[in-house]
């Protein structure tokens, strides 16, 4: 199996200074979060676009916990959509329900789900649910994935996971993209499950979230894999992309958008 | 020899003996005849043979007597079978065959005095019955010579052969049947025509119909097709009802005879309009054509169409040179409009239940970027293309059934100038929905806009509240108890558990009253509007069409959350099925009904008509009055159109209203079910009537003397044709086969002293004999 060149970055806070910015960080954000202008309320926060951080081992916090907050905040900036960018951390059960779109990530093996899990969880998929498994590992069968497959496995007990093809309307329901990257650059299709027309839960060993995360002083804080900065941005156009997939689908496959997308695409080449 | 005074003699066999005693006595006997042979060997070949004869014939004699013979005497007649002389009277035996104008059906009356011989020939054997046939669908009427011969014409309508055999069979099935003498055009508007394409073979089932009578069909064929000039529409071929927006196909058989080599135009007419006409080219070895016209239908609805052919001189028939059908143009899938100011988690349930509707024909189109979003990326990185405006809210509106507004405003995209369109698609019949969201209702700026004339509830136009955000379950009013869109279980309390049961929706947009004729299926619990709850699930209608106001943009909820909850999606996808049918008008949802048996059919035919009334909450609707108004547009372009004294309606418990029209012309009849409901506003429902001759018989005209030949020949009777005097032949019928005894004696042959001598002369002569010849 392919792996990465980049594994996962790490930060000490051992030292003063460290210290000094973690402590200016905390009361930014507190001042911050009391002096940014209230969102108008719409029909309720709750009907705003929010998406969930699923844990696959409720007992190991993960990290990169911001990073769902920050591309929700992105997709808010660049598309009509509303969000809720209020971080949302759940575990397998009935409140799943409220999300139709849920991030697993993490990195290391975890414990099995129990079938009571895998059972809500297909219900979940089955309903409508939109899953992305990001690593954060840089590895495309790292422990995290390899975990994650060998659950989801259980979902899909006939079925096989596939490759996404390079013209699916993943890459292009609002970006259009060539290489799908995250903090690494994939270096094969990704992989996914498919429930009838959509994609229902999609693996990336890209590190999506790493690529996302910034700190309290809106610092990066991971660096990119491949230390261009302005790839960050590619990534975060993936994220859009699978916020915007998952919120309308196959959408942009309709015939009305094919002409404009072919003639973008045959520009791109030219 | 038989006596004086009988005419009949059997021989009977009295004796009480079974085929088994009768073996036993033949092998007693060949035993007998074996023992004797051997006992006389030592004799001469010639006195062996002599005593063993002797000694047979005696027992010969005694197994004669054990039998008992006897003499039946019978003095008998036979009884006279049945011939049925069947005349066909239907409308070909009118056309004409000569130039002189002698109809087929005169020629059949000068033969029948021709029959007048044979039958006094055969009337010790067979006594002779006539009927004509061609009157009514099925069957025959009883008739006699005289009166077929002084009928003036044919008289009936259409000839159903098959129908008229079977009905001779069993009008004789207590009697026995010589033969059938059969006088035609072979022109049969039943199955036996349709199944034997001119020139071939009877096919098996009506080779099987023929014999079931087990008696020669004598036919005589009245015309053959020599001097015959027609150009026809022998059929024409096509469904009873086409989609709308899909090519339709009408394929024509015509049928050309004695008509010199020419180019013909068949000409295809939708109403008044000509819709296509396509050339053929008349030649002297085709007799059949085929021509096929395709189009695409492009209103929902009945339309009259009308195949001509140009009417040339002499034709033996005009009314063939045309055919009028009527074609019911119906929904193929629901051309539903999704226009989204934003993406969300209820546009994208609503899509994922629109695209997977096989009837369902889905544009969306989603506001994916507003002028205030941020644009780092160039255009051509980005999928995105420019909203049409101009081609969905001008152009191409008219050809959607539903238009849905989801969290939609209209602001942003300078389509001001479009919503007074989109209130025409509606006036005109089209549906429209709005979803709620924080762009919809008042907050999307639809006040006072064309669009808040169209919708069911008034929006609030000052600066107050325009959303809610609290979450709440919508309560069912009672009119939402039982409304189809609601009713998610068919026991209003079930239905009331089910709805209480739903998640909650997460907000509200804030709306007005109801607008008078509107029905609010559901209110908000807390929030009141003009004194009253707050619609939240409110409908209506503005003009021919149907609207829907729906306040929340949570409905997903009830399709997902529910999951969580042990639920499913069924009471998500069931509401938004229902609604979605009732915007468009599914005819199933309607709440006057119009259904008629057919809606094609002949002069004097009657029309059963029944008129389906429901509440506004689709209950039956009992004892409703109404009326059935029926106008009549002639064929006849210079007629006028006329109107009918209307049929006045009653429902019974079943809210159905049955009557029974007779259309007595030609034309097209509309016929209009109006029926007031419960706020006395008028309801209807409409259907088109085509009332056209019954041309079945003269679809085909050219007499098939080959059909009639094929069915005499199968049945082994004789085959004539009028026109032509060598090919005459006498009828074959079958002798009778009942016989009356008039007197009967039996004589037993066995009981006689002359019986007994001879076997004692016969006994006295072999024991002479063979003493004489030594033995003992």
């Amino acid at each position: 199996m392919p792996s990465f060149p980049f594994i996962e970055s790490t930060m000490t806070h051992s030292s003063r200074r460290s210290f000094l910015r973690d402590s200016m960080a905390m009361l930014c954000a507190a001042l911050g979060g009391a002096l940014l202008p209230v969102k108008a309320h719409a029909m309720g926060d709750e009907d705003h676009l929010q998406i969930a951080w699923l844990t696959p081992d409720a007992s190991k916090p993960g990290t990169r916990t911001t990073a769902l907050r920050r591309v929700l905040q992105e997709v808010e900036k660049r598309t009509s959509v509303k969000v809720d960018a209020t971080s949302h951390i759940i575990a397998i059960g009935e409140e799943m329900f409220d999300y139709p779109m849920l991030f697993l990530s993490g990195s290391g093996d975890f414990d099995p789900w129990s079938d009571e899990q895998i059972d809500q969880l297909r219900l979940w998929i089955k309903g409508g649910g939109f899953l992305v498994v990001d690593s954060h590992e840089g590895l495309a069968d790292g422990p995290f994935l390899r975990a994650a497959r060998r659950e989801l496995a259980r979902v899909y007990i006939d079925e096989k996971s596939s490759e996404v093809p390079g013209n699916h309307v993943l890459y292009k329901s609002f970006y259009i993209i060539k290489t799908p990257r995250g903090r690494i650059e994939a270096s094969e299709p990704l992989e996914a499950y498919f429930e009838q027309d959509r994609l229902s839960v999609v693996f990336s060993p890209l590190d999506l979230l790493g690529a996302w995360a910034r700190d309290g002083f809106g610092r990066w804080e991971y660096d990119m894999a491949s230390g261009v900065e302005s790839e960050r941005e590619y990534a975060i156009r993936m994220g859009v992309n699978l916020v915007m997939y998952a919120l309308c689908v196959n959408y942009k496959d309709d015939q009305v958008h094919i002409p404009f997308i072919l003639k973008r695409r045959t520009w791109k080449v030219e | 020899m038989i006596p004086e005074g009988y005419n009949s003699g059997d021989l009977l066999w009295l004796g009480d003996w079974g085929p088994a005693w009768i073996a036993v006595l033949v092998l007693i006997g060949v035993v007998v005849i074996g023992v004797s042979a051997y006992d006389l060997r030592g004799l001469k070949t010639g006195r062996r043979i002599t005593l063993v004869g002797l000694r047979a014939l005696v027992y010969v004699c005694a197994v004669v007597m054990l039998l008992e013979p006897a003499l039946d005497l019978k003095n008998i007649s036979r009884v006279k079978n049945h011939v049925a002389v069947m005349v066909d009277t239907s409308e070909s035996m009118n056309l004409k065959m000569d130039e002189q104008g002698t109809t087929r059906h005169q020629r059949v009356q000068q033969e029948l005095p021709e029959l007048v011989p044979f039958i006094e020939a055969h009337q010790d054997d067979h006594v002779f019955h006539f009927f004509s046939y061609g009157q009514e669908r099925e069957g025959f009427a009883q008739s006699s010579r005289e009166q077929l011969e002084a009928l003036a014409t044919s008289g009936g309508k259409h000839s159903n052969l098959g129908g008229a055999l079977e009905a001779i069979d069993a009008h004789f099935v207590e009697e026995e049947l010589g033969g059938v003498i059969l006088y035609s055009d072979g022109i049969d508007s039943g199955a036996i025509a349709s199944r034997t394409r001119r020139g071939e073979k009877l096919d098996s089932s009506s080779q099987a119909l023929v014999s079931s009578l087990g008696v020669p069909i004598n036919t005589v064929a009245a015309a053959s097709q020599d001097g015959l000039r027609d150009l026809a529409i022998t059929r024409v071929m096509r469904d009873d009802f086409a989609f709308v927006h899909n090519k339709v196909s009408v394929d024509v058989e015509i049928q050309a005879i004695g008509i010199a080599e020419q180019p013909i135009s068949v000409t295809l007419m939708r109403g008044e309009e000509e819709l296509q006409t396509k050339q053929i080219q008349l030649t002297k070895n085709e007799m059949l054509y085929k021509v096929r016209f395709e189009f695409v239908p492009r209103q929902i609805g009945q339309e009259i169409y009308n195949v001509q052919l140009p009417v040339l001189e002499n034709e033996a028939l005009t009314t063939n040179n045309e055919h009028l059908f009527l074609l019911r143009v119906i929904r193929d899938k629901i051309r539903a409009l999704q226009v989204v100011g934003r993406p969300s988690w209820d546009e994208r349930f609503m899509r994922r239940l629109l695209k997977r509707d096989p009837n369902i024909d889905l544009i969306s189109f989603f506001i994916l970027r507003t002028n205030e979003s941020l644009s780092n990326a160039s255009r051509d990185e980005l999928s995105l293309i420019p909203f049409p405006t101009q081609e969905l809210f001008d152009k191409e509106l008219g050809s959607f059934d539903l238009v849905i507004f989801q969290n939609f405003n209209f602001g942003p995209y300078s389509m001001r100038q479009y919503l007074p369109r989109i209130e025409e698609f509606v006036k005109e019949g089209g549906g429209f929905v709005m979803i709620g969201g924080d762009l919809s209702f008042a907050s999307g700026g639809y006040a006072r806009t064309a669009i808040e004339k169209t919708l069911p509830v008034k929006l609030p136009g000052g600066r107050g509240k325009l959303i809610d955000t609290k979450n709440f379950r919508p309560e069912l009013t009672q009119a939402g108890l039982r409304h189809p869109i609601t009713q998610l279980a068919f026991d209003p309390a079930t239905n009331t558990k089910i709805w209480a049961s739903l998640p909650e929706q997460r907000g509200t947009n804030i709306v007005g009253k109801a607008l008078p004729g509107a029905t609010v299926l559901a209110t908000h619990p807390d929030l009141r509007a003009g004194g009253e709850p707050m619609p939240v699930i409110t409908i209506g209608t503005h003009g021919e069409g149907r609207v829907m106001a729906m306040t929340t943009d949570s409905t997903w909820r009830w399709g997902f959350e529910s999951l969580g909850d042990g639920g499913t999606p069924r009471e998500y996808q069931l509401f938004w099925h229902n609604a979605m049918r009732w915007l468009i008008k599914d005819p199933e949802l309607k709440l006057v009904k119009l259904e008629l048996a057919q809606d094609t059919t002949h002069p004097g035919d009657p029309i059963e008509i029944s008129v389906r009334v429901a509440n506004s909450d689709y209950s039956p609707a009992q004892n409703r009055t109404g009326e059935l108004l029926i106008t009549h547009t002639p064929h006849d372009k210079d007629e006028t159109a006329s109107a009918i004294e209307p049929i006045p309606l009653k429902t019974n418990s079943a809210g159905i209203a049955q009557v029974s029209f007779t259309p007595a012309q030609r034309g097209v009849y509309e016929l209009v079910a109006r029926v007031k409901d419960e706020q006395d506003e008028s309801l209807e429902d409409r259907q088109l009537v085509l009332v056209v001759p019954d041309l079945r018989e003269y679809q085909q005209i050219i007499p098939r003397d080959d059909l009639l030949e094929a069915i005499a020949t199968h049945t082994g009777g004789a085959f004539s044709n009028l026109q032509s005097s060598s090919s005459a032949r006498e009828p074959v019928l079958l002798e009778p086969r009942t016989v009356k005894v008039n007197r009967r004696k039996v004589i037993q042959l066995w009981d006689s002293a002359l019986t007994f001598l001879l076997i004692v002369v016969l006994l006295a002569l072999e024991w002479t004999l063979r003493r004489r010849w030594g033995r003992l």
